[in-house]
């Protein structure tokens, strides 16, 4: 039956043709003219399901797809377009075997072996990529972009040699090298030369660029390879000239200062007196030479110490607030993780100061008078200064000063603003920088920041309300618009907002779209499998690859996956949790009206945008199963965020609550191979024991073996005695000084003997050691909170006691205001 | 403050600060089509911690019919880290970049005609000259400044 008639065969590839011309409405027409005369011709119909598919019928498209299917099972175009369809639905493993069915009917199908090569790259199948891209290769040897396919398979499955052989052999084949350099080309030879680089014969690699320099166009990469090349190889002369080279082209690029640095044999740590004096040599004779270039001036505080650093720090900073460089400060805070570097910074700042006020110079020499401007930058310096040692009251006089001084400058609001939020007062942050907003309505900027103070006080109408000022104003829904530009720092700032508030649903709704967002930039990469071999831009191709297998890696992705695991954990330990706040003091009764009202009000919103469809978040709140949900957000951070500790700590959390106890131990062990005196994982240690005490002889053999096993590591001998354990955990967080260890300390005693009066009191009396002030260190308001927090979960009588503590520490901070 | 080429990695980054500074933004399948095709042009100002505090992401006119020339997609700058020269400073290296690579003769960008400090910064520290008037060019309906610059 899959013969048709000279008219409908024609007409069958006319529809064929407007698929590929995506005329979707054009070829559903035509579809259905042949299926009029031939009802049931099977690849007629798999098509007309294609054409639905576009036409956005996605169930109807499947139904017919499949229809055809069924009339037609050995035909490769019916497999090909329900493949067609499940990638459209991003069901890559469906997808794939359509594909496999489809090729083994028409094995030498082009069409069908490259969208399967796609397929097999995005899914990261890199051997099965490879083999299908050598078929495409043997089957039509004159083009390009399968020999490049090829070598790029071997790339990825860590073959480069293999690669090399393959670029080779085409280069060969090429006939007419343009004479002229040409981009495409001069792409393809720079990307041999980088998996010659891979395999480490840097050797052959310098070799080869001498080979290629007269066909190359990006004579920057030209220059950096050669410059990198030369380093490894120890041609330190030749790598001092290269780098010179590099520098002299860009003046402000870190790379090329340190590649000098490293040829002329500075490039160790611990310089000695005679290589320090060499080195800041160097950079001066730079300066002259680049005296536009920040990074030559810049550069030198890094490697200073003692007397030349504070005589390079003095002049830099004298420029800089002379100049009124905004970032001044920002960039001088880098270096304070250096002691005697910030004491000299502090001391320089408040020199400047008093000679201004005195003298109106940095100095009190007399010699020169600086602008009125340099008091106002000294001020600004000195406020950020005071704000970052959280001395609040220090910060404020002087950037008050700075305000009185020249009270139309925006940025000095920002530091205020900043400064009061870090004292704790969110609502008197918020309304200084929407002075600041209001001071230049045009910025977007300082709108952003204004925005994120409000979601800081937890003021989210204010916030959609001014964030939504510079979305763009011929949208219905600004605030989507937003979201479809996929502004995550607003998304994030949203989501932790409602966490605060204790909406969950909303705060989830927030997290899941950033993982959307996250998948989004995955799928974006499909197209450019195609696109890049055509482009020949394989460098970039290949960085692409690895960002996307690094892509849930980012800050971004992190801070959504933890918030959503904590909104998850909340769900699962306090299902009344999963009340809106709306419903709130409802009855059963009035719960479920409101309910029932919920879900009509939800398919009503059906057509409405994505924001506006079920605000509160609902359908995250009723999950059945939210540690799954959770499990979900935590395995792309155990993948590729497994070096930071709060995956682990997070894991047990979950694996704990699943009473999965050997993965619970997994977790846990791979905390203390990261942070042994991690605070969060004394207390995991303590619950961790008595579960396997709780489990008793109900645990498995097999489980209890391997637990036992690792129990030492775990408690260090102690486990017998939890009470002598925390006892010793709570002598090493004394001698730290750490709140967070003591918080720990405290939730453990109060965990080993559980609802007596006794391990209550000892429990408070731990926590109120904060008070003393060797814990100032590491008293930060986010701590109180947080030990104020353990008291009040402790049922203690003593929470007032506390606050009124707390205030004392932090008198700004409205948290602890009665 | 350092400055280099922007790599895929920046556009995450670039994104943010983009968002953050200006109201035209993209998305991000449209920051991996610039690096895509001419990764030599976009570069990123990253400040000590290697945050990124401003970028430009540009792009090569693809007009047979004209002169090989690039295009400033977007040029913005974190306001706080104004003052030090970065905007021009990233300016001149992808301007370099068009004119060694791709051997593009101008270089062309839009400026909204309210914006009147960007205006500045293009007209008489970057040397660009205001070429036409763009009726309704931008989405909300206002006008553009087409302006352009020779490369030597």
């Amino acid at each position: 039956m899959r013969e048709l008639p000279q008219k409908e065969a024609n007409l069958f590839k006319q529809i064929l043709k407007c698929y590929e011309n995506k005329q979707y409405k054009k070829g559903f027409k035509g579809a259905e003219q042949i299926l009029k005369k031939f009802p049931e011709h099977g690849e007629t119909l798999a098509l007309k399901g294609l054409f639905l598919n576009h036409l956005d019928k996605k169930e109807e498209a499947y139904e017919f797809v499949k229809k055809g299917l069924r009339h037609d099972l050995r035909s490769h175009v019916c497999w090909h377009v329900f493949g067609l369809l499940y990638r459209s639905d991003k069901n890559y493993e469906e997808a794939l075997k359509c594909y496999s069915q489809a090729l083994k009917i028409d094995k030498e199908n082009l069409q069908i072996l490259r969208d399967y090569s796609l397929l097999q790259v995005q899914t990261r199948n890199y051997e099965g990529f490879a083999e299908t891209r050598h078929i495409l290769l043997e089957l039509r040897p004159q083009n390009r972009q399968f020999w490049i396919g090829l070598a790029i398979a071997y790339h990825m499955m860590g073959k480069p040699d293999l690669g090399i052989k393959v670029l080779t052999t085409y280069e060969e084949t090429l006939k007419d090298i343009p004479t002229k350099p040409d981009y495409e080309h001069s792409e393809m030879l720079l990307y041999h030369n980088s998996m010659l680089e891979e395999t480490g014969d840097i050797q052959a690699a310098l070799d080869h660029l001498d080979t290629i320099e007269k066909h190359v166009c990006d004579r920057n990469a030209l220059r950096e390879k050669r410059a990198k090349y030369f380093l490894a190889l120890g041609r330190q002369e030749d790598a001092e000239k290269a780098y010179r080279g590099l520098v002299a082209h860009n003046p402000d690029n870190f790379a090329y200062f340190d590649g000098l640095r490293k040829s002329i044999g500075l490039g160790h740590d611990n310089l000695s007196a005679e290589e320090e004096a060499k080195l800041l040599e160097l950079f001066k004779e730079l300066q002259k030479e680049y005296p536009r270039s920040n990074a030559a001036k810049r550069l030198p505080l890094r490697y200073a110490t003692g007397d030349a650093f504070v005589k390079v720090a003095d002049e830099y900073m004298r420029n800089n607030l002379r100049k009124g460089v905004p970032s001044l400060f920002v960039n001088m805070k880098t270096l304070y993780t250096n002691k005697e570097k910030a004491q000299a910074v502090e001391k320089l700042a408040l020199g400047y100061l008093a000679a201004l006020d005195k003298t109106k110079g940095f100095d009190n020499s007399g010699s020169t008078v600086e602008p009125p401007t340099a008091l106002l930058w000294t001020l600004y310096f000195v406020a950020q200064h005071y704000d970052f040692k959280r001395q609040s009251n220090e910060a404020l006089t002087h950037i008050n000063r700075a305000i009185e001084h020249t009270p139309t400058l925006v940025e000095l609001y920002m530091t205020k603003g900043r400064i009061l939020k870090h004292a704790g007062d969110y609502v008197q942050a918020m309304n200084v920088l929407n002075e600041a907003r209001e001071l230049d309505l045009q910025d977007r900027f300082i709108n952003s920041k204004c925005s994120k103070y409000m979601l800081r006080a937890d003021k989210m109408a204010e916030a959609e309300k001014t964030v939504v000022m510079f979305a763009r104003a011929d949208i219905a829904d600004p605030l989507n618009d937003l979201v479809d530009m996929q502004a995550m720092w607003f998304i994030l700032e949203a989501g932790e907002s409602h966490l605060r508030q204790n909406q969950l649903g909303r705060a989830l709704k927030r997290f899941h779209q950033v993982e959307k967002l996250f998948a989004d930039f995955t799928e974006d990469q499909f197209d450019f499998h195609m696109y890049c071999l055509r482009k020949m831009t394989l460098r970039a191709y290949i960085s692409l690859l690895k960002l996307e297998d690094q892509l849930r890696s980012h800050q971004y992705f992190v801070r959504a996956a933890q918030n959503a695991v904590q909104c998850y954990i909340t769900l699962f330990d306090k299902p009344e949790g999963a009340d809106s706040e709306e419903m709130e003091g409802m009855t059963e009764a009035e719960k479920k009206k409101f309910r029932n009202k919920q879900r009509k009000a939800e398919l009503k919103a059906q057509k409405e945008t994505e924001e506006k469809k079920d605000p509160e978040g609902l359908k995250y709140i009723k999950t059945e199963d939210p540690l799954g949900e959770a499990l979900k957000f935590l395995k792309p951070l155990q993948e590729l965020a497994a070096d930071r500790i709060e995956t682990h700590l997070m894991g047990f959390e979950l694996y704990i609550r699943k009473n999965k106890l050997l993965l619970a131990l997994k977790s846990l062990l791979k905390s203390i191979k990261i942070d042994a005196n991690n605070a969060t994982l004394h207390e995991q240690l303590v619950r961790f024991a008595l579960a396997v005490q709780k489990a008793g002889t109900s645990l498995k053999p097999a489980v209890k073996s391997v637990i036992d096993k690792h129990w030492d590591t775990l408690f260090q001998g102690k486990a017998k005695d939890l009470k002598a354990f925390t006892a010793s955990f709570l002598e090493t967080s004394k001698t730290l000084g750490s709140v967070p260890n003591l918080i720990s300390a405290a939730i453990a005693v109060s965990l080993i003997e559980p609802g007596t009066e006794k391990s209550k009191a000892e429990a408070e009396a731990i926590i109120f050691l904060i008070a003393d002030d060797k814990y100032i260190g590491t008293r930060s308001l986010e701590n109180v909170l947080v030990a104020q927090k353990t008291l009040k979960s402790l049922r203690s009588s003593r929470v007032q006691e506390f606050r009124t503590k707390a205030a004392s520490w932090f008198p700004k901070a409205t948290v602890f205001q009665s | 403050m350092n400055i280099r080429e922007a790599t895929l990695d920046d556009m995450i980054p670039m994104q943010n600060c983009n968002l953050h500074n200006l109201p035209e933004n993209y998305q991000m399948k449209y920051y991996f089509y610039h690096s895509l095709t001419w990764p030599q042009l976009s570069y990123v100002a990253e400040d000590e911690k290697g945050r990124i505090i401003g970028y430009v992401l540009a792009k090569l006119e693809e007009d047979p019919a004209a002169e090989p020339h690039g295009h400033i997609t977007s040029l913005s700058v974190m306001r706080t880290y104004r003052r030090l020269g970065v905007a021009e400073k990233l300016m001149t290296q992808s301007q370099n970049a068009m004119r060694d690579v791709f051997n593009c003769k101008f270089v062309s960008l839009h400026v909204r005609k309210s914006n009147r400090a960007a205006l500045q910064l293009y007209r008489d520290t970057l040397k660009f000259t205001v070429q036409d008037i763009e009726k309704k060019y931008y989405a909300d309906g206002e006008d553009a400044y087409a302006c352009r610059k020779t490369l030597q």
